[in-house]
């Protein structure tokens, strides 16, 4: 059983980078969201992925007015810059704690991608927000 | 006597050829890279201006500079840039810094949005960034030049030297493929031959300033001087974080033998994450 899933995740692998999973990390504008929309979405944290040069949040919950539960996946700046911006840590939330999240959707809102504005931590009332321009504000601890 | 005339005459012919072979020999012999440091070089360092801490870009100023100094593009290139904007605008931003390639030099210092250490040792400046998108440059300050032979490199080949308290860097020797860019989304290969002269110095307590004049005859249409500003906030708790970029492209995962793997996410031709593997 384990070499057929060690198999299957090979071939997933390789699978993946045929259908268009690329090796293009970079650091990227952010101008394939669109930044005058504002969503917000409730639910509870999948992952938070706190690798360079993006850090990446998914949460399975409900967008605005929906009812059926969606996994929207949000995209930030690295993870120094979030600790130096916006007070984050490698475990500001953690897989299955509640959140309330707003972002900036994706242009094409089918990927349910978006660009992290602000996160509140719904058990302890903690919010996070992800603007790399605000490090430059003086005097911040 | 007679025996010797031959002896002496082949030294004699091959005297100049000797000499010429022995100053050719002297000047391609290997220099001493790196000399082991005296008390008084490590002594010769505590008198550089400090700038130890975590520098960051100021974000908001090469924001600016994009409307308020742009480069004096030829037209090839300024075509291109503004095809770039519009794309960008339009929400299919180009992706400069693809596969994970530092920003190289110049462009590091231009739109980096990460923060950078500096290094002094004996002969040489570090630079360190935080991302290795933007990754590491070394300035030789041991008053070498610049190699007769080109090998180019992203971050080229820089020499430097102290003028007070202002470190005067000369680079050379960067590959044509290295954008010069002004924003993640827009910049041009530089196409050969770029020049660049700094001026690096801290024109207040906490702020460095790194004016730069760029030579780069391929895409501009005359030297472009700009100038780009750091800023340190010692009170602040953190340091620099390990940033490896093609951490980007993989997520964090548990294989079927229990061993931590990472494996590959999804992203766009832009470069966003779509998803995640289970």
């Amino acid at each position: 059983m384990k070499q057929m899933l060690k198999s299957a995740g090979a071939i997933l692998a390789v699978c993946g980078l045929a259908a268009g999973v690329s090796s293009v990390a970079a650091h990227h504008s952010t101008t394939m969201f669109d930044h005058a929309k504002t969503m917000t979405i409730k639910g509870e944290v999948v992952e938070l992925r706190w690798v360079n040069p993006h850090v990446s949040l998914s949460v399975n919950g409900l967008v605005g007015d929906g009812t059926t539960p969606e996994v929207w996946l949000m995209e930030m700046t690295s993870p120094g810059n979030l600790m130096r911006a916006g007070g984050w840590r490698r475990d500001a939330v953690k897989p299955g704690e509640k959140v309330e999240v707003t972002f900036s959707p994706l242009r094409d809102v089918e990927k349910k991608g978006g660009a992290l504005k602000r996160l509140l931590v719904v058990a302890t009332g903690e919010t996070f927000t992800a603007s790399i321009r605000d490090q430059e504000r003086p005097g911040i601890e | 006597m007679k025996n010797f005339l031959p002896a002496i005459l082949i030294a004699a012919l091959c005297l100049p050829a000797g000499l010429a072979y022995s100053a050719e020999a002297a000047k391609k012999a290997p220099t001493l890279m790196n000399p082991p440091p005296t008390a008084q070089d490590w002594a010769d360092i505590a008198k550089l201006p400090d700038w130890s801490g975590v520098w960051n870009p100021k974000i908001t100023d090469q924001d600016a500079q994009v409307k308020t100094n742009p480069p004096p593009w030829n037209e090839v290139a300024k075509k291109k840039i503004e095809q770039m904007f519009a794309e960008e605008k339009a929400g299919r931003p180009r992706l400069i810094f693809h596969s994970c390639l530092p920003e190289a030099h110049p462009t590091w210092m231009l739109v980096t949005h990460n923060a950078m250490e500096i290094l002094f040792t004996p002969g040489r400046v570090t630079m360190l960034g935080e991302s290795d998108g933007n990754r590491l440059r070394r300035i030789y300050t041991d008053g070498r030049g610049h190699p007769d032979v080109s090998d180019p490199t992203l971050h080229g080949h820089s020499i430097g030297h102290w003028e007070g308290q202002t470190l005067v860097i000369d680079t050379v020797d960067i590959l044509p493929q290295a954008p010069l860019a002004v924003s993640e989304a827009a910049g041009v290969s530089n196409n050969g031959d770029m020049r660049v002269v700094e001026r690096i110095y801290l024109a207040d307590k906490d702020i460095m300033h790194v004016e730069l004049e760029i030579f780069a005859p391929k895409i501009l249409t005359k030297s472009w001087k700009t100038t780009r500003i750091f800023f340190r906030q010692r009170a602040r708790k953190f340091e620099i974080t390990e940033g490896v970029c093609v951490l980007g492209d993989l997520a964090e995962r548990v294989d079927a033998d229990g061993d931590h793997v990472f494996v590959p996410v999804e992203k766009t031709i832009w470069g966003n994450i779509v998803s995640t593997p289970k």
